[in-house]
């Protein structure tokens, strides 16, 4: 008679205990944040980093004279994306968050969660042409203004080292040609010609990136992206592919670039001390080398845009890289004219002068006057007319498709580099993507 | 009246008596119900939700959407995942076999008493108390293979492209979760070898024994039990890996090293793939516990008894 009783004391315990941690957890969750369903507040989710400086800033002089406050919510880098994915069909979603464009809101495009700018647009063009628009279009999915550019731009450029360039008798090379060159010549000098952290799979990917815009012409990816699979078999697609092979064949970037990482200093060192000589790399590595290489980066580090390719479609101009980040804007938001309010910021003066001066370049129409203050003016200027000038920008390929492509599509990456897949083989692994 | 209260008192005896024959080191159900509860609200559940999860096309937003067999019947024709499966086997057994003899022949030596033994041990066990987070960014540091060791033994390492290839990355996971792990066994040796009755060795030592013959003898037939508990371990363990892939190699090169628990990770949160994510999960539960079921099978650890007497 004893023993049941006792059972069930520990059991009416064990339920009350999962009651409390199940209440608890509850509590933790809408104390965290009070959502968009808060009365006189619109939120803001941006990836947490450095540059919120400038983000808590912009709050700042907004609630100045808004009614509707905005509060700042940031999420640590690594965590963001899964953390957005998690929350924004929930009732703790944001008004206006942060994202990359292209196919990392396009989910939340499909889910009918997001608001097009159409309408705030009518009502300000300015929030559309105060923008470059090469950068603007980014982020359209279906034809339909999703974002408003809010960070920094990042084309990739081919980075090098001055000196170890200088030893070997070699220029920045303007042709594929020069390019091919210059890696013979400095073979021969015993440095790795090109530094590559392929232990990170993206950088690997900038090269496709750069020499499918060349050779074919930007037309070939917008058409493979858009679904048409065939766009993988053409011959320019092709060509490009052959262009590659024949870069990794002839010991571009060494024998073991797969065991090196950007991430963790691997291939900027290798170019800092002098033991390759250039590097394909986001715009960021100009500061990722004056944080860790300070001498390095004043004196040697020079810098080019991608060589042209005899008889290839693409423009020279063209650009690849991370157009922007972008402000996106919750469908359910109950304040539109405050975050139309808040978006008409993005293109301030005030906006454009806190960006430069964290060292971003922003994409605003007017970042032209404000050069001067920038960080590293000279770099800052070079970087601004060629995304002015560009005719086309292509969103990296990681990025321009939905975020479910991003693992297969490093994987085939990387496998046609070091020789795991053909030309046939990553052609079918690219058309095995989804794209919608 | 006096009988009716010596007969209630002999009932209550007798009821106390029983208790206590019962009670003496033999724990009743309710011991268990704390932990009970916690795996079952803790791991049951969540298991069941996976379960259902993966009949369903789910990608975080909304709500699932009920799919049928699609998960299941894509991932049995999906070369990765059949891949990932023999990745994680290979690894795991790779692991036991690097890992016994070390933390066996290491955890016998650490059972002595002298004191230089306690001071190497309890160096030697320091890995045991880093993150496996630190021991992999660690060891990634030191194979770099342009500024690490590797650059200054290019006679034993080559060009360095340990990670770069699947047999070197398969290599150093083994490796590195060998140095992270070997510690914790050789703990558990340590403390069985210690329990072997001296008795033994010295009968052993008038029969004429040498230290050797004693080893294969008395100490490894004694540490059969232990044995058995580690090696579970080591397999359940392995099966897991997880984090040591994510730092070090990121199921690279291309998939040569996307072991299943990785790949589960891949396709629920990097490409939001929580159907298949989930399906993935179940059957690596389904064959994590087939493995264990087959070694307490062939080891005979369901007939084992307790040594203890009385129980």
């Amino acid at each position: 008679m004893k023993t049941p009783a006792r059972i069930s004391r520990a059991v009416a315990a064990g339920v009350a205990l999962a009651l409390g941690l199940t209440l608890s957890a509850c509590g933790g969750g809408s104390s965290d944040s009070a959502g968009g369903g808060g009365s006189d507040k619109i939120h803001v989710l941006v990836y947490g980093d450095a540059a919120n400086k400038v983000e808590k800033q912009l709050v700042a002089t907004f609630n100045k004279t808004s009614k509707v406050k905005a509060v700042l919510d940031t999420i640590p880098g690594a965590d963001y994306q899964q953390k957005l994915q998690t929350i924004i069909s929930t009732p703790q979603a944001p008004d206006i968050f942060f994202n990359w464009g292209g196919g990392s809101i396009k989910p939340f495009v499909d889910a009918d969660l997001l608001l097009p700018l159409d309408d705030f647009i009518k009502e300000d063009p300015a929030l559309k042409s105060s923008f470059l628009p090469s950068v603007f279009d980014s982020a359209s999915v279906n034809g339909k203004p999703y974002g408003v550019p809010m960070r920094g731009t990042q084309p990739v450029l081919l980075f090098n080292n001055k000196k170890v360039l200088a030893d070997a008798g070699v220029t920045p090379p303007k042709t594929w040609d020069d390019l091919l060159g210059a890696v013979k010549a400095l073979k021969a000098k015993g440095v790795t010609p090109i530094a590559l952290g392929g232990g990170d799979q993206w950088p690997t990917l900038m090269w496709f990136e750069y020499l499918y815009d060349r050779v074919a012409g930007p037309e070939v990816f917008q058409k493979a992206l858009g679904g048409d699979k065939s766009a993988w078999e053409s011959a320019g697609s092709k060509k490009a592919l052959g262009m590659i092979r024949e870069l990794v064949d002839a010991g571009a970037f060494g024998t073991n670039y797969d065991s090196v990482k950007f991430t963790d200093q691997g291939s900027p060192t290798l170019l800092a001390t002098g033991k390759a000589g250039f590097e394909l790399m986001g715009s960021w590595e100009y500061s990722t080398q004056q944080d860790s290489h300070p001498a390095f980066a004043k004196k040697d580090l020079g810098y080019s845009s991608f060589p042209t390719v005899a008889g290839g479609t693409g423009d020279a101009g063209n650009l690849v890289g991370n157009t922007n980040n972008f402000y996106s804007v919750m469908k359910k938001t109950k304040h539109p004219e405050a975050v139309a309010a808040f978006l008409k910021l993005q293109y301030s003066d005030e906006f454009v002068k806190a960006q430069l001066g964290i060292g971003n370049l922003p994409t605003t129409t007017n970042t032209e006057k404000f050069l001067g203050a920038s960080a590293s003016p000279g770099y800052s200027k070079y970087q601004f007319d060629l995304v002015k000038k560009a005719p086309s920008f292509q969103l990296s390929w990681d990025q321009a498709y939905p975020q479910s492509a991003s693992t297969p599509m490093h994987q085939a990456v990387q496998q046609f580099f070091n020789g795991g897949l053909d030309t046939d083989g990553f052609i079918k692994a690219m058309q095995a993507l989804p794209t919608a | 009246m006096t009988t009716t209260v010596s007969k209630a008192a002999v009932v209550a005896e007798r009821r106390t008596a029983k208790r206590r024959t019962g009670g003496v080191g033999r724990p009743g159900f309710a011991w268990a119900l704390p932990a009970t509860a916690f795996f079952v609200l803790f791991a049951v559940v969540p298991l069941l939700l996976v379960a259902v999860l993966s009949f369903t096309s789910w990608n975080g937003l909304g709500s699932p959407r009920f799919a049928g067999l699609d998960n299941w019947t894509k991932l049995l024709d999906d070369p990765v995942m059949l891949n990932s499966l023999w990745l994680s086997v290979l690894i795991t057994v790779l692991g036991v076999l690097v890992q016994t003899p070390l933390s066996i022949l290491l955890g016998v030596w650490a059972a002595g008493h002298q004191r230089n033994r306690a001071v190497l041990s309890a160096i030697y066990f320091v890995p045991l108390l880093l993150s496996a987070t630190a021991v992999s960014v660690l060891w990634r540091t030191l194979l770099d293979p342009n500024f690490g060791v590797p650059s200054q033994a290019k006679w034993l390492f080559g060009d360095g492209n340990l990670l770069g290839m699947q047999s070197g990355a398969i290599g150093v996971l083994v490796f590195v979760g060998a140095w992270q792990f070997t510690p914790f066994h050789t703990l558990i040796y340590q403390g069985a070898a210690r329990a072997i009755p001296q008795v033994l060795y010295q009968a052993a030592q008038i029969d004429g024994a040498g230290t050797v013959r004693q080893f294969f003898h008395i100490t490894l037939p004694q540490l059969r039990n232990t044995m058995i508990t580690s090696m579970i371990l080591m397999v359940v363990g392995g099966l897991t890996t997880f984090d040591t892939v994510l730092i070090l190699t990121q199921g690279g090169p291309g998939t040569d090293t996307t072991i299943s628990a990785y790949y589960m990770y891949q396709k629920a949160f990097k490409s939001f793939d929580f159907g298949a994510g989930s399906a993935i999960a179940l059957l690596l539960v389904v064959v994590a516990t087939v493995i264990s079921l087959v070694v307490v099978r062939v080891s005979g650890y369901d007939k084992m008894r307790s040594s203890v007497e009385g129980l």
